[in-house]
């Protein structure tokens, strides 16, 4: 990358120093002056023409050589790249299984337009989309997706539908919360879904009402602007917080206990509870955007970008492999998994994997993990060719049970 | 060997595959600038250094009045001007594209600063790459509006290549309307490059001007089409033998015939073709991937990210909408649940569950600290009971068994 880099300031600044247009200039006052002199004199023709050849020749000499090295500084830095890129290349386009999914990607990126909150670019995305359709309608031989949610999400109706209305409003909330440190919206929208948010057991609801009781004792403006500072918060925990008083009660008593340290709270044992920086409010605008999502069945983050960025990850591993298999000229033959372990960040596993310590194969569907007895997990194939229909030993310990004992666990 | 399973190392140098086209493509355009340069140079030498050696025979042996000298002269001035203003402007196009290139590999660059993959830096520079890539998918679907407006509002202008598409889609276009002229115009202004091609874009467009002209079955029209083949047909005649008795075979049919393969030259797809190809020979030519890198990208990550679980028919207890302490898999997320349907999911070789895994009653398996957790957040559970996260079934503590996972 550094060659690269040296390679290119080398070339810019032969461009920003070329000689080119300024011989060409000294070509045409060569020109221009002999053409002067001829016009003056017509008998000095033949000489003035002489020299005049001569030094249009040594400019289009220079020029020539100008070029010459801008040609060279080109080539240069080409190699450059091709030895950054060497062994690199871009993998093999034979099969591009996403190419006729185009609607689905289409729809993926309309939807992750609309999460980031690119309303307008959305907009004109699904504009075109539809121009598109109208001007070259052509025969639609993809599969529609069929289940309900995907439906929902119809690319012809997502700009009129639920979801972008959905998203403009968890945009409005996000954008109250962190700009104006206005929690009412998020409050709001979790008393309305809280049967949905309590069903996960998400305490969004009191982690909302939390910070703005520490907004308020900090000082925020509360909406009748009666009372400010502790007062305003205690005020306010009179109001909501019989409400969470079941199941909150520790906290609740934590937070309103606090009051008894108001003059020197931040050297009291209270202080961690009143925290009001900024990555406080991060953090409740990231479990916001979480919850919001998830009741929408969707992730929270987006999951093109998730997908982008693994794929990026994974990219160097999948052609290394590509390159073995070309050279070994083998086939990968199960092609519903992939023949090597891609290793990304912690934060991109998602669910849990169990893995058959015996076969040392994925669980299925048709192959699901199935727990003994003695609490050991094995897949279920794995079960019948050691167990054969027998009692036998389990692998891992000395007790021994009968295949049927063992039951289907889910991960 | 087993390979670790999860990493956050970042190496730049092989994370950069899919950036290559961002530092081709300009060198691409600034070697086509460079010839242009050269060729314009090249023809004003060879033009003006014999006229002054003419003139200058001629004055010496007095066959030239010093009007037509000056004439001469004249000529050559105004040549050389109008080569001053071609230079200037390719070099206020060079400048252009080095100072684009000089931004890109800055962009890359600043992946070396990145210490990890868990960096927030690495981050911003991933939702800079995916932003690209949209942008680019936009171009290449034609969406150049769309693409336009994104790179504005995102601030990616300089990293991704919107006069070459926009320009392509300008040709591809009238290819679709049933024009050649933009797209001859282009294989002439791109010969040298094109010579090397091996598809024969220009023999292809010419096949469909005389195609057209036969179509018309008007007498002239057909006398004029038969000229046009030995003009621009013909000396093709090595590579293209074939193409070119079936063209001359097609003098014979009427555009309603079914016989094949008349039939299919005569067809309204072949438009459809061209600009297909159009676009094949224009990648090329510029080396930009056959396809949109935001493909190559999804198809490696869906698969490294999708696990058998994914599109499982049991709901799964580990990820779903109704537990809270995980966020939903981008997978089972419906964005991009049916495109993963048919990719291979990733390989594990350990099992990877939450510490301390009980199982209750009904199978489910679940992280026994969790599970309490979630239980007590939920109002309506007692307590010394455990509610399942996934289908609200409701236990007792003492019911959770230890379960063992190797």
């Amino acid at each position: 990358m550094e060659v690269v880099q040296k390679e290119h300031s080398r070339l810019l600044k032969r461009t920003e120093g070329s000689q080119g247009i300024k011989n060409v200039q000294s070509a045409i006052d060569s020109l221009q002056s002999a053409r002067d002199a001829i016009a003056a004199d017509p008998s000095t023709a033949s000489a003035t023409l002489a020299t005049l050849h001569n030094s249009v020749k040594s400019s289009f000499d220079s020029i020539n050589a100008s070029l010459k090295e801008t040609h060279s500084g080109l080539n240069k830095y080409t190699k450059s790249l091709d030895k950054l890129f060497k062994d690199r290349p871009l993998p093999s386009t034979d099969d591009d299984d996403l190419s006729s999914h185009e609607t689905l990607i289409n729809r993926a990126i309309a939807m992750h337009l609309l999460r980031e909150g690119q309303f307008g670019v959305a907009a004109t995305f699904l504009s075109e989309i539809a121009e598109e359709k109208r001007m070259y309608p052509v025969s639609q031989n993809e599969r529609v997706p069929t289940n309900t949610t995907a439906s929902l999400l119809d690319i012809d109706e997502v700009p009129s539908t639920e979801i972008r209305k959905q998203f403009a409003s968890m945009y409005y909330i996000l954008q109250q919360l962190q700009e104006n440190r206005n929690l009412l919206p998020a409050i709001e929208w979790s008393r309305e879904n809280r049967e949905a948010l309590e069903a996960r057991g998400s305490n969004l609801e009191f982690e909302l009402c939390r910070l703005q009781f520490v907004w308020l004792y900090h000082g925020g403006a509360n909406s009748q602007g009666t009372a400010s500072g502790w007062l305003a918060a205690l005020e306010y925990a009179r109001q909501e917080f019989h409400l969470f008083v079941p199941r909150y009660l520790r906290e609740v008593q934590q937070l309103v206990g606090a009051m008894a340290y108001s003059s020197n709270l931040s050297e009291s044992p209270y202080a961690a509870l009143f925290n009001n920086t900024s990555s406080a409010w991060d953090d409740v605008a990231h479990f916001f955007n979480r919850e919001f999502c998830s009741l929408l069945g969707l992730s929270a983050d987006s999951p093109l970008y998730i997908a982008a960025t693994a794929g990026a990850i994974a990219l160097p591993t999948l052609l290394k492999l590509q390159t073995i298999m070309k050279s070994k000229r083998t086939e990968w033959t199960s092609d519903n998994e992939l023949p090597v372990e891609i290793p990304l960040p912690p934060q991109y596993l998602f669910h849990s994997i169990f893995v058959c310590p015996v076969s040392k194969e994925q669980a299925t569907d048709e192959n699901p993990p199935m727990m003994m007895p003695c609490g050991h997990v094995i897949a279920q194939e794995s079960l019948k060719r050691l167990g054969k229909g027998n009692r036998f030993k389990c692998p891992y310990c000395p007790s021994e049970s009968h295949p049927k004992d063992a039951k289907k666990v889910f991960l | 060997m087993a390979a670790e399973l999860t990493s956050t190392k970042l190496n730049p140098e092989s994370h950069i595959i899919l950036d290559q086209p961002l530092l081709r493509l300009p060198l691409e355009l600034a070697r086509r600038n460079f010839k242009t340069v050269q060729r314009a140079v090249e023809r004003e030498k060879e033009y003006v250094i014999p006229a002054i050696k003419e003139a200058a025979a001629a004055s010496l042996s007095n066959t030239q009045t010093p009007e037509q000298t000056l004439a001469a002269l004249d000529a050559m001035i105004s040549r050389m001007q109008s080569l001053k203003r071609k230079m200037e402007g390719l070099q206020e196009e060079e400048k252009k594209i080095h100072s684009q290139s000089r931004k890109r590999i800055q962009h890359l660059e600043t992946l070396h600063k990145i210490p990890s993959l868990a960096d927030v830096k690495y981050d911003q520079w991933s939702r800079v790459r995916l932003d690209r890539l949209l942008v680019d998918h936009m171009l290449r679907s034609g969406y150049s509006e769309s693409a336009k407006q994104m790179a504005q509002d995102r601030g990616v202008e300089d990293l991704v290549d919107l006069g070459v598409f926009t320009q392509a889609k300008r040709i591809v276009d009238s290819l679709r309307r049933g024009e050649t002229k933009e797209a001859l115009q282009w294989c002439g202004e791109n010969k040298a490059a094109l010579k090397k091609s091996p598809q024969n874009l220009e023999f292809e467009l010419r096949l469909q001007q005389y195609i057209e002209m036969v179509r018309t079955q008007d007498k002239s029209k057909r006398i004029e089409a038969i000229i046009h083949a030995k003009k621009y047909l013909i000396p093709n005649y090595q590579a293209q033998n074939s193409d070119i008795m079936r063209a001359a075979g097609l003098l014979v049919f009427t555009q309603d015939t079914r016989a094949e393969p008349y039939k299919s030259l005569f067809a309204r797809e072949r438009w459809k073709f061209l600009a297909d190809l159009f676009i094949e020979t224009h990648h090329e030519l510029l080396s930009l991937p056959a396809q949109p890198l935001l493909h190559i990208a999804l198809s490696a990550g869906l698969s490294a990210l999708k696990t058998p679980l994914c599109h499982s028919a049991y709901t799964s207890s580990s990820s779903n909408s109704q537990s809270t302490s995980t966020s939903v898999c981008p997978i089972c997320s419906t964005e991009l649940n049916e495109l993963a349907r048919n990719m291979p999911y990733a390989h594990h070789s350990k099992s990877y569950v939450e510490s301390d895994p009980i199982v209750l009653p009904n199978g489910r398996v679940y992280g026994k600290q969790r599970l309490i957790e979630m239980s007590r957040n939920m109002g309506t559970v007692k307590p010394g009971d455990v509610k399942d996260p996934t289908t609200g079934q409701v236990f007792h503590e003492g019911e959770m068994k230890k379960v063992y996972i190797m």
